[in-house]
């Protein structure tokens, strides 16, 4: 039972979920508060001592359904089930049958199953409820009509399970063969059939495939008719096996195998990522973004300043006998950081500007005040765009109207000097965005100075790796004498570092 | 409303009673809300609910209070909240009353004291007196603490407050205790109170804070639930009426607004349209309330323009 629900909270964490050591005790309380009959009551009380926000409680909803996939306590939903599943076995029972019924000869006779019936009491109780079908029972058509009769008893431990009719004890054996070997550690999807061959293995089915094939060879009809029967079981159980192996799939492989995907997202230069891994990239930026947000909210106030908190100073200056010694202020925040971001969008650089701006504005809560310049000749601000549309929305727009046309810096300073230099006060930060290749035209590195004197701080990010930065056309030379700082930036890992330092120092 | 003693027991005894007890206090409620009270009262444990404005959080609350006949007491929080504000303050001024007072009658404690040592000991007699809790003015937090038969505890709007008020509620909410350093620990008299924390979610709440309570979201109520909700609020307004403007509020949220109506809006719109009269909805009636439901300009402006289809497909 309380395996159960630990298994569940790996499963829950695996998917994202945090699930702290105190809230899987709460949630044990509340199961033995609730109980597990009545599953919509004991999902109510678990989404409340788990899932803390609302997308980890969605997170959950599928999490609980995959896990808890018991609809049917009293096994009311057979039919079905059962009849699909006697159609397909009986297509490819034949072929199956020759391959694994001549190799089940010389396989050594199962172990656990002795020991397995010791432990399926405690157990009993919710994988019982996992239980969904029974063996079909209508003969197979394309097998020698036996007709209905008497069977000759079944001989070998999966056999007699077989032909038990108990969905409960079928399940929880397959259950435990899963743990005995490892399903929980399954890693791609691949591996599914691999899982499904083991899980039956453990359970025993070399055993059953023997006796199956003694069966068939017998010339007695009863043992015949067992065989036949045997045999349809034998299918089924494979597809009650492969559903099993494939939630577990679902519930522990597929989160890690996100995750490693993710973790080589965060390296890989974003100018190579495809296409189709857009969108989980997105969720990878949104995700840094939101931790950088919730380390550095947490700093944003300063205390000496602002007005004299009265109450407060008297109060803490009654140990020096009233006498006004310790001053204490009302807190008063500062200015949060303006941000001026100029993105060249051209060709080799657009996907960087995308990702960057991303970032950008998904810092929302901690740098209200990003201002966006996109150029590839002439320098336009997209910041009401960004306002107005989502963030994917306005880069595809900005992409769209700004990119293409030969980078022209010298221009795209020139516009902006025109623009919004008047707006550059020292509080502000420009970042700029561009591999610095300017078509071998004026570098205007006289407006660079300008803005250079004016802000607080200006940072050049190059996506080109540091050695090409003075080859060609490139004028970084000339553009680094006016930056504060330059810096290779090619990956997430790469922009997380830097708007992480950025935080660090505007505030 | 609230019988003398309601009878804690029954009410508490499963989640369906809770859920009908809610009912009878006129708030309607769904399995998942009635759960959380349920298992915050049993595990003793604050809920912290999260959801839009105008869904019923602080209503909860309330309601709650009500159905166990328990004080409320109420911590609005905002901006620059402080332990003097939330928890206790020195009344400082009596303090320093009653040093001059101690001032004036110095000679006649320290008479006959031989030495400084026996002087200095003598006014030690005193002790913290002035550190005691006859100079301690409780605040909303301690008052709970106080409460003699248990209360409900509302920290409403958790969100606005700063980061460093959430660390000081963590003592209070996992351990029903607070700390003054100069008296020591204070315990729940009691019963420790049934704590609700609201949160509009203007900002993530701590992992710490989240920890330590019930998590429940309440999201807008499904049309079903929402008219008997009508029902139970204005009980007045005919079936069909209340099922079009449900329908009509419902269509709103689905639309693109700067803020969705609530729960809250469409009370106030059904009481509306009870004072007017009204039978069914008309176009040009639902542009005269508009502004009942929607708060911005911009909203009006957009709805506007929809208004005709959203009301003849309310009508259907």
């Amino acid at each position: 039972m309380e395996r159960t629900l630990t298994n569940f909270i790996h499963a829950l964490r695996s998917s994202d979920v945090r699930v702290s050591t105190a809230e899987t005790l709460d949630a044990f309380n509340a199961v033995e508060l609730v109980g597990y009959e009545d599953r919509g009551a004991l999902k109510r009380s678990l989404a409340l001592v788990l899932p803390k926000t609302a997308d980890e409680k969605e997170t959950f909803d599928l999490c609980f359904d995959q896990f808890f996939k018991f609809t049917d306590i009293r096994g009311d939903r057979d039919g079905g089930d059962a009849e699909e599943a006697a159609n397909e076995s009986s297509e490819d029972a034949a072929d199956g049958q020759d391959g694994e019924g001549g190799a089940g000869g010389d396989n050594p006779p199962t172990r656990g199953t002795a020991d397995a019936t010791g432990k399926r009491k405690s157990k009993s109780k919710s994988k019982g409820k996992k239980a969904q079908t029974t063996a079909p029972e209508d003969a197979d058509p394309e097998e020698e009509d036996l007709g209905p009769g008497k069977m000759s008893k079944p001989s070998s431990e999966l056999a007699k399970l077989l032909m038990n009719d108990s969905k409960v004890e079928l399940s929880i054996a397959t259950a435990q063969a899963g743990e005995a070997v490892g399903v929980r550690d399954i890693q791609v999807f691949t591996q599914k059939g691999l899982y499904t061959r083991r899980i039956m293995e453990q359970m025993g089915l070399a055993d059953l495939n023997r006796e199956i094939s003694d069966l068939r060879g017998s010339r007695r009809i009863p043992q015949r008719r067992l065989g036949q029967n045997l045999r349809q079981r034998r299918e089924w159980l494979r597809e009650q096996v492969r559903d099993y192996v494939e939630r577990q799939f679902l519930l522990h492989a597929d989160a890690d195998g996100r995750r490693l995907r993710e973790e080589l997202l965060r390296k890989v230069k974003l100018s190579n990522v495809e296409q189709r891994n857009f969108r989980l990239i997105q969720d990878v930026v949104f995700k840094m973004a939101k931790r950088l947000a919730a380390l550095h909210s947490r700093r944003k106030k300063v205390f000496k300043r602002g007005q004299l908190n009265l109450p407060r100073t008297l109060r803490h200056n009654m140990s020096y006998d009233g006498a006004i010694f310790d001053l204490h202020w009302k807190s008063v925040k500062i200015d949060r950081p303006k941000v001026f971001a100029i993105c060249d969008v051209s060709g080799s650089v657009a996907n960087y500007a995308r990702f960057m701006l991303m970032f950008l504005y998904s810092l929302e809560e901690v740098m209200p005040k990003v201002r966006s310049f996109a150029f590839s000749s002439d320098l336009a601000e997209v910041t009401e765009l960004f306002e107005r549309n989502k963030i994917e929305d306005a880069i595809a727009k900005t992409l769209r109207d700004y990119a293409g046309g030969s980078t022209d810096y010298g221009q795209a300073f020139v516009d902006f000097k025109k623009h919004c230099l008047d707006d550059v006060d020292n509080r502000t930060t420009i970042i700029i965005l561009g591999d610095a290749r300017n078509n071998y035209g004026d570098p205007r590195t006289d407006i660079l100075k300008e803005m250079y004197d004016r802000c607080k701080r200006l940072i050049w990010l190059n996506p080109e790796p540091r050695n090409s930065w003075y080859v060609g056309d490139a004028e970084m030379r000339k553009y680094t004498a006016y930056s504060h700082q330059v810096e290779e930036c090619n990956s997430l890992m790469h922009l997380e570092r830097i708007v992480g330092n950025l935080l660090k120092t505007v505030q | 409303m609230a019988d003398a003693a309601p009878d804690l027991q029954k009410i508490t005894e499963s989640v369906e009673n809770l859920k009908t007890e809610l009912e009878a206090h006129r708030y309607i409620c769904s399995d998942q809300i009635a759960t959380a009270v349920y298992l915050a009262y049993h595990l003793r444990k604050p809920i912290l609910i999260e959801g839009p404005p105008g869904v019923g959080k602080t209503e909860l609350a309330k309601t709650t209070a009500d159905m166990f006949a328990l004080p409320l007491i109420r911590l609005q929080c905002y901006e620059g909240l402080d332990e003097a504000k939330a928890i206790y303050e020195w009344k400082y001024g009596k303090q320093l009353l009653y040093t001059q007072v101690l001032k004036e009658t110095l000679d006649e404690v320290l008479q006959g004291a031989k030495g400084f040592a026996e002087s200095v000991s003598r006014l030690h007699e005193f002790g913290d007196i002035f550190f005691s809790e006859e100079f301690l003015e409780p605040r909303p937090l301690m008052k709970a603490l106080q409460a003699e038969a248990g209360c409900i505890l509302l920290i409403d709007e958790v969100d606005k407050s700063d980061h460093e008020f959430e660390s000081l509620l963590l003592e209070m909410l996992s351990d029903y205790q607070l700390s003054i350093p100069e008296i020591g620990t204070l315990k729940a008299v009691n019963e420790p109170p049934l704590v609700f924390l609201t949160s509009n979610n203007t900002r993530e709440i701590s992992d710490a804070l989240k920890r330590r309570c019930l998590h429940l979201y309440i999201p807008f109520p499904d049309l079903e639930l929402e008219q008997r909700i009508i029902h139970a609020r204005v009980p007045e307004i005919p079936p069909e009426l209340r099922r079009q403007l449900v329908k009509f509020i419902h269509e709103l949220r689905g639309l693109d607004l700067k803020k969705v109506p609530a729960i809250s809006e469409t009370i106030d719109w059904a009481r509306t349209l009870l004072l007017l009269h009204t039978e069914t909805l008309e176009p040009q009636l639902v542009r005269d309330t508009l502004n009942v439901i929607l708060k911005f300009q911009e909203d009006i402006e957009n709805v506007n323009s929809e208004l005709t289809t959203l009301t003849s497909q309310a009508l259907k």
